[in-house]
């Protein structure tokens, strides 16, 4: 059958523009969708493995109560095939040569650390290398400060008890380093089977014990479900995932991936609805012929579905081609942030969500008005029939809606999303409605006449439904374009937000009260001065409404916080970055209450009037709650769970002082001569943190970029597609009107007027759609407040209007480089 | 095929009491009114009557393309209402060929490949062979590999008859096959077409607007307003 399979060739297929725009929009789709799951699942792997450095691990399992856990733990750890560590942490004097140092240390296993990296120096002036272990037995490696505050070199020994280790490096930065308040003096790092002879750990003495577990996801779930109920209330579990400062970020990039690789499923398959339609309409003769000269329309049928199923060969594989070295692209541009080598993965799952949204395309969007070409009557040859009326189309478009929420559904895995993007969907249809009525009403009363506003408004009017259906596309694909683009912009926003550069990087604590204004006086002189500072009181919440709370509270419902003691204090004004979600805070001599955080309250049940007694040492107070705030706990400042009022039932209580600011990295050497002048002082120093955020954030942010492109593409090709199928027409009519001598010059002006009307509105609605999907989007997912959007939005009706403008004026072209007559000989 | 008719041994078409209707948005017209003929075998016929007169939709309906709204058309034995749209099809396949005013030829292929298409369609053997023989035939066996976007008119025409003579129809309808084409290329290529339908004998209804290409036919339909006014024997009047 040479002639007829010649027919369903690809090679002639591609000829075809319709064609072509479905298997670019088949390819953009699988490439984008393709990209973007392996990219996510590699950005996870590498947003997790970099968050489970922060613990050294993926898991820890923190022994408080100054007691190693049973061995057993570890065993069935092992057994369980998880990687094992193990560290003691506690504080004690060590001493140089002639000086005295209260110093924090951490004595690590061999298997330390798990995840992530050391970085260490050999000396002062030696180079920075990272490592994946740390001191050996018999050395220590410590914090640069300690050199000037004990007044030695590396190389000394160092006293700790009874031992004496040799200094054998300096410690940069730990992966797990110091994110929680209790590491406090400057770390000494020691091998683990040095501390018993060291003899510093007695009955009583404030000592942790860390363990460390990475492994797999299941393992570890496992292992949790084995151990959970034999941890003791001194036991604290915990992963990556428990409100980490970013994990939010995380949940953050993930969600909007998705976001982006749903928007992609919707633009291909409007693109391939769109140009499929387009391609069956021109298909029509030759199907009437080929039913003239004798095949039945089964024979149709399948000569149709042949070929739909080879451009989805085609669309899967061209689309795998274009995703893979994309996505490797992408790795090393990953790897390029991140300075660290990053694995080339090809995840067999992560093309399942492609090739199934080049199936769906196909089949919901494609194949509806391809299969209708069966019924085209065979009469057609003979005389060109009554078009479709679109009517028939109504129970496809029903199928393609439901078949492509279902994809978004089924490849987020967010309801949320889903019915977001749909109830913006039906707005901009019911707009669209709306217009479309307003624009038969408006326009029929324009006349045509010599000018071009006149001809580009009866121009919109004589081709009202096509222009219609053109709107409908353009206003929907700027709609997800949009959507995209102000989630993109809300997120960085919040991102540069929650961390601007001199976001602070270094805390004060245990700040006695009576050397608070000498600290502030001492950073105030080198120009770097405090942020508020904060009175902390440590305690335990202990009953609520005269109920212990752990009867109160179900151990499901069980929080770290109630687990160790809380960071209390009052303050007279609520910070600017805490909101209040519920009562009121405290008015002026307020002596009565405490403002409670809302995450906590709500895990805890809690509401306004309760009753929350706190035991502080030997004492306990008692206050109702009086309001409940929202906490910025990415803020790198203090924030406090509890706030009681100044002058309240706290502000007897032993309190030291607390506070952040911001150092930058040249001035760290005013550090040792804060810490020798105010040794009780501890310091944290969070830089390193804050630089790994900002590391994470800007990964991420670069994946949206590259995926804000994929989409924007996608975006085209739709625009591409429905210009191109009215193409024909209007170069007809373009040359028509120039045959019965029409100046170009009006030509051209009402040609773009037209196409300028259609982009603004399109715009217009796009962007108020779109407005309206991130409202939605913005409560569900990215849990951020809805602020309108007006620098963003409002150019891109003018833009699109511009742009759709350029591209009649561009269609034109042909019209206007070539006589009238040969081009309606061409266009025959 | 199944015969319903004892006639049909000697008749390649019978219509009966034809009449077609097509609903508009606030009325019905009326295009085709009890229309009756008959047609033997081997016979040429002309169809002719003014622009609008119904000629095209008689065409079509007579060849099965279409199905009427009152009325029987019995063409070689099968009556063609009573046949599935697959049947019908294949029924085109075998035993009907077609001359169309604008050629309609695929564009896509080379006129050797646009030849073979309905032999292949139709599964006849060695299509190929019998592309070749008949585009020899109407004299373009030079031209076999060349698309029709470059051929002329004419040759277009010719190819297009050498599509429908491929697959040795026992009929042949055309629908003014000589509407786009100048005097003297539409001379060569009627020519050609009552040639090659003496040769192979085929039954062959014309419409036309050429009264030469009518006069050739032995018989000629008169339509007007979708009547058929008496069919005029044009050869018992030149006799
Ligand atoms: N599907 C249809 N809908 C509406 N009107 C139709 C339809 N089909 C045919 N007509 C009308 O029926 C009449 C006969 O049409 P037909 O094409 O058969 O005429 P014709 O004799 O072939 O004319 P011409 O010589 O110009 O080709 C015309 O007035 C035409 O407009
Ligand atoms: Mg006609």
């Amino acid at each position: 059958m040479a002639a007829a399979k010649k027919l369903m060739s690809m090679r002639r297929d591609w000829r075809e523009r319709d064609v072509r725009v479905v298997l670019a929009a088949l390819i953009i789709a699988v490439a984008t969708v393709a990209t973007i799951a392996l990219f996510a699942g590699q950005l996870q792997h590498t947003l997790v493995s970099s968050a489970s450095s922060f613990l050294a691990a993926d898991r820890q399992l923190e022994a408080e109560n100054g007691q190693p856990v049973p061995e057993e733990w570890i065993t069935e750890a092992r057994e369980r095939r998880l990687q094992t560590g193990r560290m003691v942490e506690f504080s004690t004097m060590v001493f140089g040569s002639d000086a005295f140092q209260l110093v924090s240390v951490k004595a690590v296993s061999n298997e330390y650390p798990l995840r992530g990296e050391l970085e260490i120096q050999g000396d002062s002036e030696g180079s920075r290398e990272q490592v994946q272990h740390g001191p050996a037995p018999g050395e220590v490696w410590i914090n640069p400060r300690l050199l000037r505050l004990l007044d030695i070199r590396t190389g000394d020994t160092l006293e700790v008890g009874n031992r004496n280790l040799t200094v054998s490096g300096l410690l940069l930065r730990e992966p797990d380093g110091g994110f929680s308040l209790s590491a406090l003096a400057p770390r000494v790092m020691m091998h683990v089977d040095d501390v018993a002879s060291t003899g510093v750990i007695q009955e009583g003495s404030r000592v942790e014990y860390v363990y460390l577990f990475a492994g797999t996801e299941a393992a570890l779930e496992g292992y949790y479900q084995w151990l959970q109920p034999q941890l003791g209330p001194s036991h604290e579990w915990e992963g990556v995932r428990d409100g980490e400062t970013f994990s939010r970020s995380l949940d953050r990039a993930e969600s909007f991936l998705l976001l982006g690789g749903s928007l992609a499923v919707l633009l291909a398959a409007v693109a391939v609805a769109v140009a499929s339609r387009q391609y069956a309409l021109s298909q029509r003769d030759t199907v009437a012929l080929l039913k003239t000269l004798g095949l039945g329309s089964s024979g149709i049928g399948l000569l149709y579905l042949k070929r739909l199923a080879l451009w989805g060969v085609t669309g899967m594989v061209g689309g795998l081609l274009v995703a893979v070295p994309l996505f490797w692209l992408l790795t090393r541009l990953l790897s390029e942030a991140l300075d660290r080598p990053v694995e080339f993965q090809l995840e067999a799952s992560a093309l399942t969500p492609a090739l199934l949204t080049a199936l769906v395309s196909l089949f919901a969007f494609a194949y509806p008005p391809i299969r209708r070409l069966k019924h085209v009557p065979a009469m057609r040859v003979l005389r060109s029939q009554p078009g479709e009326t679109g009517r028939e189309a109504l129970p496809d478009m029903l199928i393609a809606i439901v078949a492509v929420f279902g994809l978004v559904w089924l490849y987020a895995g967010e309801l949320s999303l889903v019915v977001s993007l749909l109830g913006a969907l039906v707005l901009l249809l019911g707009a669209l409605g709306l217009l479309g009525w307003l624009l038969v009403a408006a326009l029929r009363k324009v006349r045509g006449g010599g000018h071009a506003w006149r001809l580009a408004l009866v121009g919109l009017y004589r081709h009202r439904r096509a222009s219609l259906s053109q709107i409908a596309v353009f206003a929907m694909t700027l709609m997800l374009a949009t959507t995209l683009i102000l989630v993109r912009t809300s997120l960085l926003d919040d991102w540069q937000a929650q961390l601007p550069d001199d976001a602070p990087n270094h805390f004060l604590i245990n700040i006695a009260p009576d050397a608070v204004g000498d600290v502030a006086d001492f950073w105030e002189e080198r120009g770097q001065p405090l942020d508020q500072l904060y009175p902390m009181v440590r305690g335990r919440l202990t009953q609520l409404n005269g109920q212990p709370v752990k009867e109160v509270v179900s151990k499901d419902q069980r929080v770290g916080a109630l687990n160790r003691e809380l960071n209390l204090t009052w303050m007279a004004s609520l910070p600017e970055d805490n909101n209040i979600v519920k009562g009121s805070w405290f008015e002026g001599d307020d002596k009565q209450g405490v403002s409670v955080e809302s995450e906590l309250a709500s895990k805890l049940g809690l509401a306004l009037g309760d009753e929350l007694t706190f035991t502080i040492g030997s004492d306990k107070i008692t206050e109702t709650v009086t309001s409940i705030r929202t906490v910025q706990w990415d803020s790198m400042k203090p924030n406090f769970y509890m706030a009681f009022p100044p002058n309240g039932g706290l502000t007897d209580m032993p309190a030291t002082w607390i506070t952040s600011f911001y150092l930058p990295r040249d001035q760290k050497s005013a550090l040792n001569e804060f810490s020798r002048r105010f040794p009780t002082v501890s310091l944290l120093e969070i830089d390193n943190i804050i630089e790994r955020i900002q590391e994470i954030v800007r990964q991420v942010t670069q994946a949206i970029e590259a995926i804000l492109v994929l989409i924007l593409a996608a975006a085209l090709v739709v625009m591409a597609a429905v210009v191109s199928a009215t193409l024909q027409d209007r170069q007809r009519e373009g040359a028509l009107l120039r045959t019965l001598g029409g100046r170009q010059s009006l030509l051209v002006r009402s040609t773009m007027l037209e196409f300028a009307l259609l982009g603004g509105f399109a715009g217009v609605l796009g962007v108020a759609a779109a407005e309206a999907a991130v409202w939605a989007l913005q409560f569900r997912m990215f849990e951020g407040q809805f602020s309108w959007h007006w620098q963003v939005v409002l150019p891109i009706p003018v833009m699109s209007a511009l742009v759709l403008a350029l591209f009649g004026r561009w269609q034109l072209r042909p019209v206007l480089s070539v006589s009238p007559m040969l081009l309606l000989r061409r266009l025959e | 095929m199944p015969t319903t008719n004892p006639d049909s041994q000697r008749l390649m078409l019978r219509v009966e009491n034809l009449s077609h209707r097509v609903s508009l948005e606030t009325n019905t017209l009326t295009i085709l009114k009890g229309v009756s003929l008959e047609i033997n075998r081997g016979e040429s016929v002309a169809i002719v009557g003014r622009s609008g007169s119904g000629k095209t939709t008689l065409l079509g309906l007579l060849a099965g393309l279409d199905t009427p709204t009152e009325g029987t058309v019995e063409l070689d034995g099968s009556i063609i209402s009573r046949l599935s749209e697959d049947e019908r099809a294949k029924l085109r396949a075998h035993r009907v060929g077609f001359v169309f005013q604008s050629f309609q030829l695929l564009p896509a292929l080379t006129a050797l490949e646009n030849v073979m298409l309905p032999l292949e369609l139709a599964g006849m053997d060695a299509p190929e062979k019998r592309a070749r023989e008949l585009l020899e035939r109407v004299g373009l066996g030079e031209r076999l590999t060349h698309t029709p976007r470059q051929l002329s008119g004419g040759e277009q025409q010719r190819v297009a008859i050498a599509r429908a003579f491929a697959s040795d129809p026992a009929i042949l309808f055309a629908d003014e096959p000589t509407g786009n084409l100048d005097n003297r290329t539409g001379q060569e290529v009627s020519d050609l077409l009552m040639d090659l339908n003496k040769e192979q004998g085929t039954t062959l209804v014309m419409v036309t607007h050429d009264e030469h290409l009518a006069a050739r036919c032995a018989r000629q339909f008169h339509i007007e307003a979708g009547e058929l006014t008496e069919p005029v024997a044009e050869a018992e009047l030149a006799d």
